[in-house]
């Protein structure tokens, strides 16, 4: 199934799962953190990023050429409306750390900041991840730090949580996604359970206080944590209040489908159409979506894809086979279209003298890139958008080989106001515009 | 109850077998007839002990015990002394044998002793030999009111310098009319003056006292033969030991036989205890063909416990004996049981060592001494389980290396698998690399290298690269003997529920959890001892997900907590906070007690707690008194007044604000739950010393996790509060008290799903069209048939752990639990006959029958069709897949990930089949790589072995295309099995293996933690206890929670 573009795409999606949307734009809120220049808003830079999981057939995603006016490759074939808002870039790589399970270090590791030898406990070289350093430095005036989701199918418990998350505060200590669109859409714009929560935080924080100087070394960490959250909600809680009317004005339903009666369409659209809607009114400026945890080797339905469910992480190890092969270059290539779409839906976003696009970077990638090989090097990786000026897109950007995927990191943290040098194993900052 | 039985055999002293008791060594014992909760803790008379400073103070009234006493080593120990002490006015008491397990395992060798008062000697030549280690029991007579004497100076320690941390006291007792061991002062020297009146000692540190109980075998637990069958004699009185007995029925000329195993060649006495009644017959009794006593008459006009038969004397060799009661005439009195039959209770067999052998030097013969951790008091018992082991030094064994090992891994830059031996030359590189030594132990004990195509070493060599890695391994262990710490760990989301659910005493659940495979609980009754027949069950993998069900309006679980990789979902270092779940956890608070239906379904609302207190003014401290014991219960702690200030000043200001009493105290529930000191389960470990004991209501607190993933209820607070719970005897009985509750359920629910990974069941998804029985219709939808099948090993656990039998059942039952539909979808080649695909079950609730096995095929979980198809592809099985799950779940030894680059194998088996092979030669054709091989040589014959069951679990002869199925293989290089059965029959000839994989899986999930090599001591003593019970749950979690894990935290470094 392919959904059709058009400018009401993202209403249309959002009503199938329930919720109705007045089209709120971003002059129309009275937004006092954002720069104003006489009439004209800037719009922030915000950064998306979307994960799929176990790579991609290498033979449809490469294309023949660099540059601007390079030809699209099979499974690229969706961004063909947006190619100039997109830049592909290949042969970035990653370090893989022997010791730990290859996926779930593609998945977890994906967006770390730390270098090779940098190892958690764990064992994986995890520590804050970017959207979270970008967050930290944002979340100084959105409501919300980030926004994590995760459109995770599967009901059983396979996987660890090294699978299923992409968003790290710092090593241990994961930035949990929601998979539920409820949960997602409540948390955003459900001003009154937000205040309800706030009576007792201060209560909770000392009893949290009162605990710590029995605790031992790591303990007294995992509290910090907990403490850090809470603060994190408190903030929360404050500046929703202050954007309570803004809100309100929106009008918004909550989606009515439940995510387990959606198909993967529609889960992964009403999820991004969430994240817009995010970004749209400034409740936060970072966000990541999972399309699918690394792995799981459950079978799965995707509906008007395939007759029979499917086993993307087995297909990625039977590739060698051709048949396998363009069954798993269909599923690349539908995730792809999904991420297109939601491109589609930022690009017709007007927002000040542009489009929402304008100020994004909306990443698409994986954390490994031949599932079959189980190799870090040349990762899937687009970028949609102009990041406010930093990015100039349209290209096919080819590095030299070995360049560090830590590379374009540090790029696109400094394109979101960070001040920063080096990130990792990164040798340099990437050339994106 | 045993004691009162003992009681009568008059004031002999029974003295501790050296385990005589049930010792497995390689007899195949029938796992099945393991049945009845032994209670075994019970039955002892654990005396109450205290320990102040270096003295062990007896307090209770009970007179004779077995001691372990450990301390912190004393490195160059040289003699010990110990201080004895009875009750002034008491006359009697004996000390019969005193052993250390200093380095060199002798027997203790005393430096001096004293009687406190005492002793007034009425027998100096029996005086004269006190403490001398001969195996006579001495008995001294004192009277009251006798000066301090000092004792006599004895025997020494063995040569060199010791490190002793552990005494043994076998005996010290009196009897009903006498003395009893009242103080026991313990003090080492590492003076070797010879002048022992000079001579200075040294009080020890950390002292702590073990009790260990009287060898006792239960009728019920003995192996069988035909008509016998427990009963439980609970109605009859309270004299039988554990209130059951062994009964069985004959005609005159029957036998009912047994056999014993006697580990050491001795003499001793039997202490036999039958039943009487009107129905029971004239017995002869025979040991090993040979009749000890002759016309055994219990007849009885009513039933109740025979004289207690007493036989001394009897010389025993080491090995199996054979006991035999033959039904030989009847009271003339008697009526018959069914006609002409008679019948014979046997409550238990007790046998007392008369003459216990000198210990042997044992053991250490390697260069290394044996382990000594504080947790290895069991090492008589271990010893069954490790292979002998051989004095050995490195220097004699590094030409093996050399000439087996070498080539691959050292040579030439050839290092295989990663392990270069070669670099790795000195004991102390050994040392320092102990996963590696451990590695080795391993790949040797399984057999596993050198690779079978190689030259295989001698059975000598095998012994002494075996002797010396092992003690490599124990010498780490006793010189680490810190155990991993714990993490403090936030509740997940199935332990949330039930604290909350017994917080505020709720009639039910919070919300719906999927967890919650079962959804009926009525028919878990862990204190009846008896399993349902029948059960008429709703399950959620049927009915649909309850998507939007909720119980509580407004109230929504969050999400899952995924398990570890190789564990459970409780480990504090995957379970953190963010603001997502600081979020989730005010929001439930608030949206519990507000819910409309709260009133109705919490308990606590009509309790006196939402009463106000009777005042026109209420002051502060009536509302500390108000919330105290609700706090207490939420924060498993003593009450600390910072934080009850908190929570009084909060319910006063919402008083003050207006609000009603009620409403108030809902307010004050809300916070308390969403506080972290509610929903973290955290330790105190800020101390200095790096082990220590938990603190009582740490204990509670664990325990109560452990049995329940819940919170301490009242009565285990308040032996918290009173740190009765220290006391062992209180702890064995809230032990078995948590254990017998229904809410022990979760260890079902909880445990062994995770334990299983069950969970995976619910994505299986079999191919539609080449699976259709899996499947069916009703109404208009598809439903998967086959996710009842998740149901069937989650009965079986719970039928193992409420009828207490012996864990070997996981492996192979001869009974299980499925619906009519479930039996017929397993043996019927076309279930249902023409209705195949449609309305074959309803899909509120299914009725669930025990249904005895025809075939050993079945039975277990590793048979079950529930683990055969979460397994299995779609279009085919996967032996890999299987082979790693067996591998993971029933050995614990998950195979390490795949490399990076495995070859691809067709999705379908009729595709493989098309070119005439079979799937296993089509995967072993792809393994021909080396590095391939060395691994799946180790999983693919645990799968291979299951290929008679196909996709979605059922029998199937040949494969479809009519090919042959190889199911044959072997374990760990050497035990050849043919087919399933054959793979069963290994796994019960070496019980050993899957026990020790349950109580790992279990000591995990009851820690929180992963294990490591520190806890090896432990699990080995669990594993000796759960041998020698041949497996019996109660067994395995009753050890586990005495363990030194169990019962002590570490402080985490700073």
């Amino acid at each position: 199934m392919i959904l059709k573009r058009t400018s009401l795409s993202r209403r249309k999606v959002l009503r199938g799962a329930g919720a109705t949307l007045a089209l709120p734009l971003l002059e129309a809120m009275h937004v006092s953190s954002m720069a104003k220049s006489s009439n004209v808003i800037k719009p922030p830079v915000r950064a998306g990023f979307f994960y799929i999981p176990n790579g991609v057939v290498q033979t449809g995603w490469h294309p023949k050429d660099t540059g601007p006016g390079y030809e699209l490759s099979p499974t690229l074939e969706p961004i063909r409306p947006i190619k100039d808002e997109v830049t592909l870039f290949t042969k970035l790589d990653r370090v893989k750390v022997a010791g730990t399970d290859g996926h779930a270090q593609a998945g977890a590791c994906w967006l770390s900041s730390a270098a090779p030898d940098e190892l958690s406990p764990a064992g994986y070289p995890l520590k804050k991840t970017i959207d979270q350093i970008m967050a930290e430095h944002t979340g100084q005036v959105t409501a919300f730090r980030s926004l994590e989701l995760s459109c995770n199918p599967y009901e059983d418990n396979r996987e660890s949580v090294y699978f299923d998350n992409i968003s790290w505060y710092g090593h241990g200590h994961v930035a949990r996604s929601l998979r539920d669109p409820k949960k997602v859409f409540n948390r955003l714009f459900g001003i009154k359970q937000h205040l309800e929560s706030g009576s007792i935080l201060d209560l909770v924080m000392d009893d949290a206080k009162s605990l710590n100087h029995s605790l031992g070394k790591t303990d007294k960490g995992k509290l910090g944590e907990y403490m850090d959250s809470v603060r994190t909600v408190e903030q929360q809680i404050e500046r929703v209040t202050k954007r309570q009317e803004d809100i309100n004005k929106l009008k918004l339903a909550e989606p009515v489908k439940p995510w387990q009666a959606m198909t993967r369409d529609e889960f992964i659209q009403v999820m991004g159409d969430l994240m817009i809607l995010a970004f749209r009114t400034d409740l936060t400026r970072v966000a990541t979506i999972m399309s699918s945890p690394e792995r799981w080797g459950s079978p799965l339905k995707v509906q008007g894809l395939f007759e029979k469910p499917v086993d993307h992480h087995g297909m990625t190890h039977g590739q060698g086979n051709h048949h396998v092969r363009s069954k798993l270059a269909a599923l690349d290539h539908f995730h792809i279209q999904q991420f297109a779409s939601l491109v589609m839906k930022m690009k017709d976003i007007k927002e000040g003298e542009g489009t929402l696009l304008d100020s994004m970077m909306f990443t698409l990638g994986s954390g490994i890139s031949n599932g079959r090989l189980h190799v870090y090097t040349d990762l899937p990786t687009l970028v949609a958008g102009r990041a406010g000026g930093a990015l100039e897109p349209g290209s096919h950007i080819k590095s030299p080989k070995g360049t560090p995927i830590a590379n374009l990191w540090l790029s696109m943290i400094n394109a979101m106001g960070l001040k920063k040098g080096s990130l990792g194993d990164s040798t340099g900052k990437l050339k994106i515009s | 109850m045993f004691f009162r039985s003992y009681m009568r055999l008059s004031f002999v002293l029974l003295i501790f077998p050296f385990l005589v008791a049930m010792v497995l060594a390689d007899t195949v014992f029938d796992f099945h007839e393991i049945r009845g909760r032994k209670a075994k803790v019970s039955n002892l008379s654990l005396p109450q002990v205290v320990v102040k400073g270096s003295t062990i103070e007896h307090l209770g009234t009970d007179h004779d015990g077995f001691y372990s006493i450990t301390f912190d080593p004393v490195p160059g120990a040289t003699g010990i002394e110990l201080d004895w002490a009875n009750e002034g006015g008491y006359k009697h008491w004996t000390i019969r044998e005193i052993e250390a397990y200093a380095k060199f395992g002798t027997k203790l060798d005393i430096v001096a002793g004293k009687v406190v008062p005492g002793p007034a000697r009425t027998s100096d030549k029996a005086f004269a030999n006190a403490f001398d280690g001969d195996d006579e029991t001495f008995t001294y007579t004192t009277q009251s009111g006798t000066t301090v004497a000092p004792q006599r100076t004895l025997l020494e320690l063995g040569p060199g310098s010791n490190t002793i941390d552990r005494i043994r006291i076998n005996d010290v007792a009196g009897n009903g009319d006498n003395g009893r061991m009242q103080k026991i002062t313990v003090r080492i020297t590492t003076d070797t003056d010879k002048d022992l009146a000079t001579r200075k000692y040294f009080d020890t540190t950390n002292l702590s006292v073990q009790i260990f109980g009287e060898a006792l075998m239960e009728g019920e637990t003995l192996p069988m033969n035909g008509r016998s069958r427990p009963q439980s004699m609970s109605g009859y009185g309270d004299q039988w030991s554990s209130d059951t007995h062994l009964l069985w029925d004959g005609l005159i000329g029957d036998s009912m036989e047994t056999t014993i195993m006697i580990d050491n060649s001795s003499e001793y006495n039997f202490h036999i205890q039958l039943t009487k009644a009107r129905d029971y017959g004239q017995f002869d009794l025979y040991l090993n063909g040979k009749a000890i006593a002759k016309k055994i008459d219990l007849y009885s006009p009513s039933v109740s416990l025979a004289d207690a038969i007493n036989l001394s004397g009897l010389k025993m060799e080491k090995g199996q004996h054979k006991v035999s009661f033959k039904l030989v005439g009847k009271n003339i009195k008697a009526t018959p049981y069914q006609k002409n039959r008679y019948l014979l209770g046997l409550d238990f067999i007790k046998i007392v060592n008369m003459r216990p052998p000198a210990k042997e030097s044992k053991a250490d013969l390697t260069d290394i001494s044996p382990p000594q951790t504080k947790d290895h008091a069991a090492t008589t018992e271990s010893k069954l389980l490790v292979p002998s082991q051989l004095k050995v030094s490195l220097d004699e064994v590094l030409p093996i290396l050399a000439s087996r090992c070498y080539s691959c891994h050292g040579d030439n830059d050839k290092v295989k698998g990663k392990v270069d031996l070669k670099a790795v030359s000195t004991r102390e590189g050994f040392l320092k690399d102990i996963e590696l030594t451990q590695k080795i132990i391993d790949v040797l004990t399984f057999k596993e290298m050198p690779p079978e195509d190689e030259k295989q070493l001698t059975p000598q060599e095998h012994l002494m690269l075996s002797s010396l890695f092992r003690g490599y391994l124990d010498h780490y262990i006793k010189a680490s003997g810190t155990l991993k710490p714990t993490v403090m760990r936030r509740m997940n989301r199935y332990e949330y529920n039930n604290s909350v659910r017994d917080l505020l005493q709720l009639n039910g659940d919070v919300y719906p959890l999927p967890e919650k495979v079962i959804r009926s609980s009525s028919y878990f009754k862990p204190s009846s001892g008896s399993f349902p027949k029948s059960i008429r069950i709703s399950n959620r993998a049927l009915g649909k997900n309850q998507i939007e069900q909720h119980i509580l309006t407004g109230v929504s679980p969050f999400a899952i907590d995924l398990q570890s990789e190789h564990g459970f979902n409780n480990r504090g270092d995957e379970l953190s906070v963010s603001p997502i779940m600081v979020e989730a956890f005010l929001k439930l608070g608030r949206s519990i007690v507000n819910a409309p239906e709260f009133d109705g379904y919490s308990n606590l609302i009509n309790s006196i707690f939402f009463e106000p207190p009777n005042s026109e003014l209420i002051t502060r401290a009536q509302l500390e008194l108000h919330l105290s014991k609700f706090i207490e219960k939420a924060f498993r702690k003593p009450i600390i007044p910072d934080v009850m200030e908190r929570y009084v000043n909060y319910l006063d200001g919402e008083l003050k604000n207006g609000q009603s009493f009620e409403q108030s105290m809902k307010k004050v529930i809300t916070a308390i739950i969403s506080s972290p000191r509610f929903f973290y389960i955290s330790e105190q470990k800020n101390g200095k010393l790096k082990s220590q004991p938990l603190s009582a209501y740490e204990l509670a607190t664990r325990l109560s996790f452990f049995f329940w993933s819940s919170i301490p209820d009242d009565e285990l607070l308040s032996v918290a509060r009173d740190r009765s719970i220290l006391d062992p005897k209180v702890y064995a009985s809230q032990v078995k008290r948590l254990l017998e509750s229904p809410k022990s359920k979760s260890i079902a629910e909880n445990f062994a799903r995770q334990w299983l990974r069950l969970d995976q069941l619910i994505t299986a998804v079999p191919d539609f069209d080449r699976f259709q029985i899996y499947y069916s219709r009703i109404g208009c939808e598809q439903w998967k048939f086959g996710l009842q099948t998740m149901i069937e090993p989650l009965l079986l656990f719970e039928s193992i752990m409420v009828e207490d039998r012996s864990i070997m059942l996981l492996v192979d039952s001869n009974y299980s639990y499925r619906t009519d539909e479930m039996q017929s979808w397993y043996n019927d080649p076309l279930p249902f006959g023409k209705r195949q695909n449609a309305n074959r079950f309803s899909t509120n609730s299914q009725t669930f029958t025990r249904r005895t096995l025809p075939s050993r095929r079945e039975g277990g979980v590793i048979t079950s069709a529930a683990t055969l198809t979460m397994t299995s592809e779609p279009l085919r099985t996967s032996p890999i897949r299987r082979g790693a799950w067996v591998a993971t779940v029933i050995f614990n030894k998950p195979p390490p990930p795949p490399p990076d680059d495995i070859p691809e194998i067709e999705q379908d088996d009729a595709e493989i089949e098309k070119k005439g092979i079979t799937l296993r030669q089509r995967l072993v054709a792809h393994q021909e790589n080396e590095s391939c091989v060395s691994c799946h040589k180790k999983i693919d014959p645990l799968g291979f072995a299951l290929e008679n069951f196909d996709a979605i679990g059922r029998w199937r002869d040949t494969y479809n295309s009519g090919l042959e199925i190889d199911a044959s293989g072997e374990i760990f290089g050497e035990r050849k099995f043919n087919d399933v059965i054959g793979l069963k029959d290994t796994l019960i000839k070496n019980p050993q293996w899957f026990m020790r994989s349950f109580i790992e899986h279990m000591l995990s999930y009851a820690l929180g933690r992963e294990l490591d090599i520190n806890d090896k001591p432990s699990v080995d003593k669990i594993l000796s206890k759960v041998m020698a019970d041949k497996g019996k749950f109660s067994t395995v979690v009753t050890e586990i929670t005495k363990s030194y894990p169990f019962m002590n935290k570490t402080n985490q470094s700073e």
